[in-house]
């Protein structure tokens, strides 16, 4: 079946399959490789992306239900918002990078939601996005100085 | 993934059934965040799927006279969120508040949670201790099941072929205190060992007049625990039997033990958990371990 996206910004079509997940699609057939897939299954946040606005597991999410949708990625979020990208790189908010591109969507996600989150809202917020090289103390850093950014 | 051939987004409740009710391998469609996880896994091979998140209104949280009545596409972040359920049920808002992960709350729906019937959910123990009913829709007609009765075990609902929840009803007891208390030593989105549910509701003489206690993530379905409530109701609260209820819980909640506890430690931790929560309700609303906690 065909689907039409407004993938960041721009009005783009995708053929599916009724079970096509839209991290697959994203990848394999919009060529948009920044959201990763890490553990599949929901958890560990590597493939988050923005549907309608809100934060989604893409590993889990059906294309065919984004058809019409307003989808953002890593890519372009970070394009149209330099403030996101350089909040992590200023405080070294990444180790080997898999989850990184989870991470930066993740706190795009929560300064739409949450303005002026407070540090506890922050951490609670990135519990679901998963570091396994465990640098959470940098990735807080870069989130607290991005959402407290005007 | 599977042998799916079809998905489907019909636009209103009866072409839903129709399309549920044309394919005996047919699946309703909440958010699929379950779904998926259950067709990655080989454990599901729908050949078709029916989107429900196209109906107008599916997701929609409207205040009726006496109750809340919570669209079953309303998503559990939306549940958490409403500042109408945050006043009036803040225990259903606190336990979809804190179910999974941010990005699984945001997709997975109020409808979807309950069909899919994971004995570990967070919302079934709140629902139940509510009174929550479920409003279903089928080639049958409609019909009003509690959650209690919608509820039969592991992954397993009283839901006929073809039968879709289209709401969930939760009545409203202005004066009620209500308190949802989970215990999680894992992980911030993990299932919780234990999650005990408690409505409170005082009459004029200042006695417990209603009460009810449930606990999720014990037994193949969350429970009603009617033996802790009967150690509670007719009480004064400053004179309630803390011990006895912890007592009653332990005696008559079943328990399957898993990897979050062997069957003896979860009954203890379902003891002492419904104790504080019952604690929680008729006295401070102090919180509990660090664990959400909602009272009115």
């Amino acid at each position: 079946m065909k689907i039409s996206l407004n993938l960041n910004g721009e009005q783009v079509y995708a053929d599916v399959e009724a079970d096509s997940l839209l991290l697959d699609t994203l990848r394999d057939q919009l060529g948009l490789t920044g959201t990763k897939e890490g553990c599949g299954v929901g958890v560990c946040g590597a493939c988050s992306v923005l549907v309608g606005g809100n934060p989604v597991s893409s590993c889990l999410y059906l294309a065919a239900m984004a058809d019409g949708a307003d989808v953002w990625t890593v890519e372009g979020l970070t394009a149209s918002d330099p403030d996101l990208a350089d909040a992590f790189v200023e405080c070294e908010g990444m180790q080997c990078g898999i989850c990184t591109p989870g991470q930066v969507v993740a706190a795009a996600a929560l300064r739409r939601h949450h303005p002026g989150a407070s540090p506890e809202e922050i951490r609670r917020w990135m519990s679901g996005n998963l570091c396994r090289c465990t640098g959470y103390g940098t990735i807080i850093e870069a989130v607290e100085r991005y959402v407290g950014r005007d | 993934m599977s042998a799916v051939t079809e998905f489907l987004a019909p636009d209103t409740v009866e072409a839903a059934i129709a399309a549920l009710a044309g394919d005996d391998e047919a699946v309703a469609v909440g958010g699929a965040t379950a779904l998926s996880l259950m067709m990655k896994e080989g454990l599901l091979f729908p050949s078709r799927l029916v989107w429900l998140g196209r109906i107008p209104g599916w997701d929609s949280i409207t205040a009726a006279p006496g109750m809340v009545r919570i669209g079953a596409g309303v998503t559990l972040a939306d549940l958490a969120g409403s500042e109408s359920v945050r006043r009036a049920l803040p225990a259903v808002a606190a336990a979809a508040g804190t179910a999974a992960n941010p990005r699984v709350r945001s997709v997975a729906t109020v409808g979807g949670h309950l069909a899919h019937a994971d004995p570990r959910q967070d919302l079934p123990p709140v629902l139940l201790a509510a009174g929550a009913v479920a409003l279903v829709s089928g080639p049958g007609g409609d019909r009003r099941v509690p959650v209690d009765d919608l509820l039969v075990g592991f992954y397993e609902t009283s839901l006929a072929a073809a039968e879709v929840i289209t709401a969930v009803e939760v009545p409203l007891t202005p004066g009620s205190r209500q308190v949802y208390a989970r215990f999680n030593p894992g992980s911030a989105d993990d299932y919780p060992t234990v999650g005990i549910a408690v409505h409170v509701e005082l009459g004029p003489d200042d006695t417990v007049a209603s009460v009810r206690v449930a606990a999720g993530g014990c037994a193949s379905r969350a429970v009603l625990l009617h033996e802790a409530a009967a150690v509670i109701r007719g009480r004064s609260p400053s004179a309630l039997d803390l011990p006895a209820v912890q007592a009653a819980v332990e005696a008559e909640i079943p328990v399957v033990g898993d990897h979050r506890g062997a069957e003896s430690y979860k009954r203890r931790v379902a003891g002492v958990w419904a104790r504080r929560a019952v604690a929680g309700a008729v006295g401070d609303a102090g919180p509990l371990l660090g664990q959400p906690v909602a009272v009115v």
